[in-house]
């Protein structure tokens, strides 16, 4: 496994390469890409803020005192726009390598290049959201903590990165055998939005008497879960509600590690079929 | 056991190796299995699958010298891709082993790797990077590759959506042969292209042959093959049935094609002479019972 982790680093140029290349293609076909691109998550966040946050008063599970920071438009937006980056992951990991089987099929490289790539892109397009997370920050009054950048900022990063890689080299490959698993993952991205606490702190999950304790337990142990609540941590630390709970939090860690095993462990058995279908 | 390597290292000996080299598909294309074998380890197998599995190859031994340039002839459908895609690399065997010593530049598909949304010029620095060339040679060779490809310096900056079909191949040939790799494999590419352009891919194919570099061709042209290989490979049934001089291999490749379509020849004779006489017995019988009726 080391060495084909050695072999992937050598070709990191080519990774790069077609990082570009994605990047170049999605933005160069409207002098707006990048407006575009925010657009739909900006009009989403608004819709949602006004469900949630007005109608269904879903920021009751925020404590008083983090009004002052940002408030409930605030968390949404810390939490929609890594979710974005998460959801385009999880659409696109199915054609990773179909959509380069010319490619695959003609030039002699490691094939685990190619779902890195398409998680490298996103990694880029994920940056390029902060600019606009910034802007929000800032005119919402928000107040980054040492412990939100330091700790729960790159935590959440690498950790949404690894379960990202994971998840894209299990499917990418499971894909080229069984066409049906893109269906399935755009029914389980939906059934993730939801289980992962994007549009209302967790809190009002784990503190609802109507939701039995084996759920609430079944509930934390989605990694997903910790790692959005560690991106708004970044915003909100030091309130209890509002940070990942020790089950959570070490769901999210062993279960992106175990994801990163499990996919390229899964990309590497699958590797000879998916050459012959491809 | 099965694997590929690829050293990089100038030794002395073969270029490719390949030995008792066999890949298996599975026929009906049965994914799921692939996908339980995967749980299961692939020990064991289903013994009801035996029938569900076909060797486009197998059991196929040989060496390539440097310098040499080996044409390998068969009918369609007997392995010949497939044994070049094992070479290249993007396939792996089921069995044995295939080792190539040094780079090898792919002319498999020659529109591999562009982009139709990207420009020309893009593409050809995306595509001659993916291939392991620095940006400073793309920079020197660029206008040399256009040139070569015929394509209008107005087209240049142009996305190879708006290309023709022509224009897209003529760009990768032009491109992929500026590769300095010492392994050639080719794939009829070589039947693209107008007449003229047809001439100068042979041109540069000599070019690259006489630096002493190694071409695996695969091709259903005789003439070609005649022209650049020094010796042939004749593919016969998902084995390597000939390992001679090209027209050695040729003449035997041809003698088959013959006698398979003398025995097509007979095939069809017969039957037609099998639904003559039925046709016979039919008038005859008609004959003899309707024979009121016709009058």
């Amino acid at each position: 496994m080391a060495s084909r982790a050695l072999a992937v680093w050598e070709h990191r140029k080519v990774v790069g390469l077609l990082v570009r290349r994605d990047l170049k293609v999605k933005y160069q076909q409207s002098v707006l890409g990048y407006a575009w691109t925010m657009l739909e998550p900006l009009a989403l966040t608004m819709v949602y803020f006004f469900v949630f946050g007005v109608i269904l008063n879903a920021k009751r599970g925020m404590p008083e005192e983090a009004m002052a920071q940002g408030g409930f438009l605030l968390f949404l937006v810390a939490g929609i726009l890594p979710w974005n980056t998460f959801g385009a992951i999880m659409s696109e990991a199915p054609r990773a390598m179909i959509t380069h089987s010319k490619l695959i099929t003609t030039m002699k490289v490691p094939r685990e290049i190619f779902p890195t790539a398409t998680v490298g892109t996103k990694f880029i397009e994920y940056l390029l959201t902060w600019p606009v997370l910034i802007v929000f920050v800032i005119f919402l009054g928000g107040r980054p903590s040492w412990e939100g950048v330091l700790i729960w900022l790159p935590l959440a990063i690498v950790l949404q990165f690894t379960f990202g890689l994971g998840l894209t080299l299990f499917l990418s490959a499971v894909n080229v055998l069984l066409r049906d698993v893109e269906r399935l993952v755009r029914i389980v991205s939906r059934l993730l939005f939801y289980g992962s606490a994007i549009l209302f702190p967790a809190a009002l999950v784990l503190t609802s008497d109507a939701v039995p304790g084996w759920a609430k337990t079944l509930y934390q142990l989605n990694p997903l879960l910790g790692i959005f609540e560690m991106h708004r941590a970044v915003w909100f630390a030091g309130f209890e509600e509002l940070t990942p709970t020790t089950l959570a939090l070490s769901s999210s860690v062993v279960g992106s590690v175990l994801m990163l095993i499990i996919g390229y462990w899964t990309f590497r058995r699958l590797e000879m079929s998916v050459l012959k279908e491809l | 056991m099965a694997q590929t390597t690829y050293g990089a290292g100038l030794t002395a000996g073969p270029v490719i190796e390949a030995k008792g080299l066999g890949v298996k598909f599975a026929v009906n294309r049965r994914r799921k299995r692939s996908l339980r074998e995967m749980f299961i380890h692939g020990t064991k197998r289903d013994p009801n699958a035996e029938g569900d599995e076909f060797w486009p190859l197998r059991d196929v031994t040989f060496e390539i010298d440097r310098g040499e340039c080996v044409g390998i002839v068969g009918k369609n459908g007997t392995g010949k891709s497939t044994l070049l895609k094992l070479i290249a690399g993007v396939l792996l065997p089921d069995e044995g082993e295939v080792h190539v010593h040094g780079k090898v530049a792919p002319l498999l598909e020659l529109r591999a790797g562009f982009n139709d949304n990207l420009t020309g010029r893009e593409n050809v620095y995306l595509v001659g990077s993916l291939h392991g060339m620095t940006e400073k040679q793309i920079d020197e060779r660029f206008d040399e590759i256009i040139d070569f490809a015929e394509i209008k310096s107005k087209f240049v900056d142009t996305p190879v959506r708006h290309y023709s079909s022509g224009m897209k191949v003529r760009l990768g040939f032009a491109l992929i042969s500026q590769l300095e790799h010492p392994i050639m494999l080719v794939d009829e590419v070589l039947a693209v292209g107008d007449k003229a352009f047809k001439g100068k891919c042979y041109e540069a194919i000599d070019r690259m042959l006489a630096n002493n570099r190694t071409m695996v061709l695969v091709s259903h042209n005789e003439k070609d093959l005649r022209r650049f290989c020094n010796r042939g490979l004749y593919v016969k049934d998902g084995g390597l049935a000939l390992d001679t001089d090209i027209a050695a291999a040729l003449a035997a490749y041809n003698d088959d094609t013959k006698a398979e379509i003398a025995e097509r020849e007979k095939r069809d004779a017969e039957r037609k002479k099998r639904a003559e006489e039925a046709r016979k017995q039919k008038e005859q019988g008609r004959d003899g019972t309707g024979g009121g009726q016709t009058a």
